[in-house]
């Protein structure tokens, strides 16, 4: 912790809507790999996603272990205008907490 | 005096507005971390069958398999060379989406994501997901009542749940 975030946020208006890019900076140990000297590596996952526009609350996403490291995720949001502000946030299974904001282009 | 006696009751109308905001304000900011713990379902997730997952997730309602879901997983589609991160593309015609789960039959786990849409967001959904071994991935919608199912098998060279 107290390192910079390393995740990323984009926004654009395309076409009248708007597509959000998010990519999260996370290892997402599922708790059943192992390191080198054999030893399991305890769960550590993201399990709550939740965005914003405009103070709005508009998806909730959960994963479970199966998200990939370093999650990825793209959706469109309908209508929306240059500037507006989206927020993501996002908490683990050990309650660690990140939170990105960015404005439309 | 009556204009003077409009000035109070203005300062003290916007006094209380402004407290009862800043109070609102303070109370979700210290409640998020929490409720956002709390609301992680945790039997869907550790459901150790796609049934059971779905289940716990969606609730019981009729299963229609549907073309208006359209699903995409692999590039090429139906193949991963690496399982630890498979890319995955939803997308449907239908109206007033509610949920989207996202399972991999033979994961340890098999649900993977599971989204709760509001009027606001438009699909395509994309996002990359971990599969441990050859296996059917579904995506299941929930809209107005009813669970829209589809499924893909993919073929993975890699294992990605190790």
């Amino acid at each position: 912790m107290g390192l910079p975030s390393r995740d990323r946020l984009r926004a654009k208006l395309k076409k009248g809507d708007t597509t959000v890019r998010v990519l999260l900076s996370h290892p997402m140990h599922t708790g059943r790999a192992k390191n080198e000297s054999e030893e399991l590596i305890s769960a550590e996952f993201i399990q709550d996603i939740r965005c914003w526009r405009n103070d709005d609350e508009i998806l909730t996403i959960k994963c479970g272990t199966a998200t990939a490291r370093n999650p990825y995720f793209s959706f469109q949001l309908a209508g929306g205008e240059l500037g507006d502000k989206i927020l993501v946030r996002w908490v683990d299974n050990l309650g660690a907490k990140g939170l990105i904001e960015t404005r439309v282009k | 005096m009556v204009d003077n006696i409009n000035q109070q009751r203005r300062s003290i109308l916007k006094g209380a507005i402004s407290a009862s905001t800043l109070a609102l304000v303070a109370a979700s900011g210290l409640m998020l971390p929490q409720r956002l713990l709390a609301h992680w379902p945790k039997d869907s997730f550790n459901a150790e069958t796609v049934e059971d997952a779905l289940l716990a997730l969606l609730g019981e309602a009729e299963v229609v398999e549907d073309s208006a879901v359209s699903f995409k997983v692999g590039t090429p589609p139906s193949y991963a060379v690496n399982g630890a991160s498979v890319p995955i593309q939803v997308q449907s015609s239908l109206d007033n989406i509610e949920r989207i789960a996202i399972l991999v039959e033979k994961n340890p786990f098999p649900l993977a994501m599971s989204l709760d849409l509001t009027s606001a967001v438009k699909l395509p959904f994309k996002s990359m997901i971990k599969i441990r071994e050859d296996s059917q991935v579904i995506a299941v919608i929930r809209a107005e009542g009813k669970l829209y199912k589809t499924s893909r098998f993919v073929e993975v060279d890699i294992g990605g749940c190790g």
